[in-house]
């Protein structure tokens, strides 16, 4: 395991990639995903140091997550760009990714958030759950859920 | 997706910068001595590191002194990186960019005082440079002193050499210290 980062250039440099591909793909557009982005980083830098030492990444996953729930709340509705989320997402199996993305986008934000952190980022169950700040069986929960629901929508 | 996060990444830390949480900037610049890590703080140049990546302990030396604000910054490396290249290919002789010691101990920091104070071409000793600093029974500390120089070539420790014209150690390798005095044209043999 990596040491604890020392400085924001260490925090950017280790984790920026993984949490723009998880902005990308939670929010759809590349504009929204900038910004949240922006604000996952910002908020972070403020409030350093991460609270547990050697969990930044949770951290990280967990203040994105917040910040993309609030903003949907706030603006109600989130449409998927299928050429944003081509940057971030290969095709898998014959599932196009306007299917994909029109399945993920129908999901609730909790839900959308288990089901990007598990099966899109891969997270471990426990590292989603720290993001979510919920239990290790709520997680499961929302993420059995969600994959119930996108395989309902492109089946 | 390189582009799009390297043009996300720059808006960040403009806003980052914005609101001081950037103290200090850094780059990898490349150089006829392989990549050099360097950053930038609000005084002047704090870190001149031999490689792409800086030690843990040249990295807390910034933290301490300026914050965790520690982030990549190509536009505050430039006016260093043009002065280096102009010494490397032999157009200065002199830097003229301003120097940050902060976080040293006041040994370190006269050491690198009187070292800085040996002109381009010429070369001391490490006794001669301990003198000039109030103390010239301590050359073996001038010389662990300068081996934790944080700013190398800029600050140049390269030209202090033993008394027997030997070129002792270097934190960047002993080839990169003959390099650096090749390229001044320094004669080992005629101390300062």
């Amino acid at each position: 395991m990596q040491n604890d980062p020392l400085t924001f250039g260490q925090l950017l440099e280790r984790h920026e990639r993984e949490l723009f591909a998880y902005a990308l793909r939670l929010s759809g557009q590349r504009a929204d995903a900038e910004d949240l982005y922006q604000d996952t980083f910002l908020a972070a830098f403020r409030s350093w140091p991460p609270p547990r030492r050697g969990n930044e990444r949770a951290w990280l996953y967990k203040i994105a997550t917040n910040r993309a729930i609030d903003r949907e709340r706030r603006a109600k509705r989130i449409v998927a760009n299928v050429d944003d989320l081509a940057l971030a997402a290969p095709e898998r199996d014959d599932v196009t990714l306007a299917d994909l993305a029109g399945a993920i986008e129908t999901l609730p934000a909790g839900q959308r958030a288990a089901f990007v952190l598990r099966k899109v980022q891969g997270l471990a169950y426990g590292e989603v759950a720290a993001a979510l700040d919920c239990t290790e069986e709520a997680a499961r929960a929302r993420v059995s859920e969600a994959l119930k629901k996108v395989k309902a929508a492109v089946a | 997706m390189d582009v799009v996060i390297g043009e996300a990444r720059e808006r960040l830390l403009a806003k980052a910068k914005k609101e001081g949480l950037a103290t200090v900037g850094y780059d990898v610049l490349g150089s006829p001595l392989g990549p050099l890590w360097v950053a930038i703080g609000p005084r002047g140049v704090t870190t001149i590191h031999y490689g792409d990546e800086p030690s843990d302990s040249e990295l807390q030396r910034l933290v301490r002194v300026y914050g965790p604000g520690v982030v990549p910054d190509h536009r505050r490396s430039s006016a260093l990186a043009r002065e280096l290249d102009q010494y490397f290919n032999g157009l200065r002789r002199e830097f003229d960019i301003a120097v940050d010691l902060s976080g040293l101990t006041p040994f370190q920091t006269k050491i690198l005082a009187a070292t800085a104070k040996i002109p381009f071409g010429a070369v001391s000793t490490y006794g001669a440079v301990a003198k000039r600093a109030g103390n010239a029974r301590a050359s073996r500390a001038a010389g662990g002193a300068l081996n934790q120089n944080p700013i190398p070539i800029v600050v140049p420790c390269h030209r202090v050499v033993g008394s027997n014209g030997s070129l002792v150690g270097y934190a960047g390798g002993l080839d990169v210290k003959r390099k650096l005095l090749a390229i001044e044209g320094a004669d080992v043999a005629r101390r300062h």
